[in-house]
């Protein structure tokens, strides 16, 4: 058997990092990835295809139809279609229960989600990491924003950010590229938000894509759907970044097509001693051996890992003594806002299919009266302008020349904007291994996750406040929207958001909590978790950055204390 | 077919196209014409790859829905909704991606457009006058999007809202309708607030 000084799980977002960081710090690292090899560039195989290249053109692959047969959940989430369907996970093979509906979207291959990842970067703030000790919903956060505000800069440096200082202490500034630019429509209603709102703001998104070359990375060209794989590395993935990196150090072996089954752990040491591993094709079992371990499987796919991974020590999961395992389980809940048509700028337009929209800060429950809400926490909105295109003639009376006419040239303006708001950490939202095993012999997931009564205030809120602002900017036809039906139907459902949170929690007390401040087990010092698992609440902000630093700053620790002789 | 043969095809179809159109005193559109033309005329303009058959639609199938397309985005200045093989993308939709609930409920549509043409005027759709045509699909249109939004639909609207959409989505992501009607966004800067006139059309 081979040991290496460090295994990582999982190949995405964190995987990436943690493989990044531990090699250049010396480490001889095993990256394990569940799913297919994907090589940078090779095999992104529809990228810059035309539509009419496409069968479908493009299809948007819904739930029944044919070519989403082998994706009944993955079919769930709007971005699923032709052109990006080969780097979602193939359900049938990969099946979870839902107790109640939880759409999980997985990635199945080397690079994870960082290949279909939404791309948006915000910090966390200290409203952010108090937030658990204020209101007394989970358990404190064992950091604050001090503590990882370099880290956030570090990871800023390495992967590219985009976007546009405002100074605001809800939301931090980063170390930011020029930013890209908004419409004219975007411009209009920002103008007029700001004017009837002081102290709120519309900025543009600000992405992990560059608008300035990085590392040998290309600045975006702007072709549009990032989510086909981007051969000039212009958006941050593992392929264009983390694992150029982490190969260059000469010390990282990748192991695809390799599903670990449970972590290996040793109760004389009580150490983590390696993995468990089947051969996705072969079925056959391998053992790995590692002085660390890092779980990066994403946040479902690792307490998955952990509950599955029982000794006499641990018998219900692994780093488990709290109980807490499995439990706090959260997504943000969004698809709530408003959206309305612009009047005017007929002689406007733009050029370029700019992946990326406009973002409203969180203004609600900032500390002060005037902001306080009937709800706790608070959310953001992304959303944007554009002038209709041809699609509109579809929903309008006319037909021949007329039509064709008319829809030369594009239509009005129009403006939307959704929600992103937190969520809570509930004890009773939480996940558990249920009897049934799948191919490769590891039980699946049972999943019980609701939104609770502060989600849905809060959702009210989104709605009302998009619909108030979007008024106040001069918007005509304004409506509001909300795609939470209730009652065990899918609309806006947890899992949608592709933002799911916790379940192997940090925090201060080993009694309440599985990790420590740096990401490390409080019960096995040489284990650790830094994906999304880890999370402890959710803020409203988009968590992948957040997770990166995390990553960063644990590896730190960890490599630091392995050189002390404590791991 | 060599590019220059298939430019050689589409001036004669325009002409062809415009002294029709000239006979009718231009009351109606020349590629509404499309059906009133006779079916080697059509056949020519389905310019199919050598080896493409429909998998799903029969013959007359295809050709129904060629020519209902065709009269939702007709040929002008530009191709049409034929030329850039909206009926083979709508046969690849019905046999690759829709469900067969959905597909059966696609080709009942399809024969009711026959059912009521053949009660009205004892033909087939596409053996109808342009002007029989016309007329038919302009009440499925007025059926299929109410003046009144709250207005009850007749079983009819889900057919033709859904033909409809399948041809503006079939001509508008073609090489045609995404190239030579409309441009693509070129790859390159983003420039979020140009001039509408430095561009002149929508991005497709």
């Amino acid at each position: 058997m081979i040991t290496y000084d460090a295994i990582v799980v999982g190949s995405g977002i964190t995987g990436g990092w943690a493989a990044k960081e531990l090699t250049e710090k010396g480490l001889r690292t095993l990256m394990i990835e569940r799913g297919r090899e994907v090589v940078h560039r090779k095999d992104y195989i529809t990228e810059h295809k035309p539509s009419w290249e496409l069968p479908l053109h493009d299809a948007r692959l819904s739930v029944g139809t044919k070519g989403a047969e082998e994706y009944p959940i993955q079919a769930r989430t709007g971005q699923f279609r032709e052109s990006n369907r080969h780097f979602f996970i193939k359900d049938q093979k990969n099946p979870y229960i839902e107790d109640q509906p939880f759409t999980w979207i997985q990635g199945d291959q080397v690079g994870g989600k960082s290949l279909i990842w939404g791309r948006q970067v915000y910090r966390w703030s200290d409203l952010d990491f108090e937030a658990n000790l204020r209101d007394g919903h989970g358990a404190d956060w064992p950091i604050r924003y001090a503590d990882i505000a370099p880290w956030y800069s570090y990871v800023e440096r390495f992967i590219g950010v985009s976007g546009e200082k405002l100074g605001l202490p809800q939301l931090p500034d980063g170390e930011f590229q020029p930013p890209m630019e908004m419409n004219a429509g975007e411009k209009l209603v920002k103008a007029g938000v700001e004017r009837a709102f002081p102290g709120r703001h519309v900025t543009i998104g600000r992405v992990a894509i560059l608008t300035q070359p990085l590392n040998g990375r290309l600045p975006c060209h702007f072709c549009g759907p990032c989510e086909r794989g981007c051969s000039t590395g212009s958006y941050f993935s593992t392929q264009a970044s983390t694992l150029p990196a982490a190969r260059a150090t000469g010390k990282l072996t990748v192991l695809p097509n390799s599903v670990v089954h449970s972590v290996i752990y040793d109760a004389g040491k009580n150490r983590v001693t390696g993995v468990r591993v089947v051969d996705a094709e072969t079925k056959q079992t391998r053992e790995y051996q590692a002085r660390i371990v890092f779980l990066c499987a994403s946040t479902l796919g690792t307490t998955r890992l952990l509950l599955n991974s029982t000794s006499p020590r641990f018998p219900t999961g692994l780093a488990n003594s709290s109980g807490a395992l499995g439990h706090y389980l959260m997504d943000h809940h969004f698809l709530a806002g408003a959206s309305g048509s612009i009047e005017g700028l007929l002689d406007h337009y733009y050029e370029g299919n700019r992946p990326n929209g406009i973002y409203i800060p969180r203004f609600c429950n900032l500390g002060d009266d005037a902001s306080r809400r009937d709800y706790v926490r608070g959310f953001g909105y992304q959303g944007g302008a554009s002038r209709q295109g041809w699609g509109r003639g579809g929903g309008e009376r006319g037909f021949g020349v007329e039509l064709k006419r008319k829809l030369h040239d594009p239509g009005t303006w129009s403006m939307g904007m959704t929600g992103f708001g937190e969520c809570l950490p509930r004890a009773d939202n939480y996940v558990e291994l249920a009897d049934k095993t799948d191919d490769f012999g590891i039980p699946l997931l049972k999943i019980h996750c609701t939104w609770g009564d502060n989600e849905l205030a809060m959702r009210k809120d989104m709605a009302a406040s998009a619909a108030e602002m979007l008024e106040a900017a001069g918007c005509k036809n304004v409506r509001t929207h909300d795609a939470y039906r209730g009652g065990g139907q899918l609309g806006a459902e947890p899992g949608f958001a592709i933002h799911e949170m916790g379940t192997a929690r940090m925090g201060r007390d080993p009694k309440t909590s599985v990790l420590n401040g740096y990401n490390q087990s409080h019960d096995v010092p040489n284990l650790f978790v830094t994906d999304g698992a880890c999370m402890a609440s959710t803020a409203c902000v988009n968590p992948s950055i957040t997770y990166m630093a995390l990553t960063a700053r644990a590896c730190d620790y960890a490599v630091a204390e392995l050189k002390r002789g404590n791991l | 077919m060599s590019e220059s043969m298939e430019h050689n095809d589409l001036i004669t179809r325009r002409a062809a196209l415009g002294r029709v159109a000239f006979l009718l005193g231009g009351a109606i559109s020349a590629p509404t014409l499309a059906g009133a033309l006779d079916a080697a005329t059509r056949r020519a303009w389905t310019a199919a790859p050598q080896d493409w058959a429909p998998r799903t639609l029969t013959g007359r199938q295809l050709e129904l829905v060629a020519v209902m397309a065709e009269h939702i985005i007709p040929q002008t200045d530009t191709p049409g909704a034929r030329a850039a093989g909206v009926h083979r993308f709508v046969d690849t939709l019905l046999s690759d991606h829709y469900p067969r609930p959905e597909r059966d409920r696609f080709l009942a549509g399809l024969a009711d457009v026959d059912a009521r043409t053949r009660s009205r005027h004892g033909k087939a759709f596409v053996d109808c006058t342009a002007e029989q045509q016309v007329a038919l699909l302009t009440e499925l249109d007025e059926a299929a999007y109410p003046v009144a939004s709250d207005a009850p639909r007749p079983p009819e609207a889900w057919f033709f809202h859904r033909m409809k959409e399948l041809t503006l989505v079939g001509y508008y992501t073609s090489q045609i309708g995404a190239t030579q009607e409309l441009h693509p966004s070129p790859f390159g800067a983003y420039r979020g607030d140009i001039p509408y006139a430095s561009v002149g059309r929508a991005w497709s």
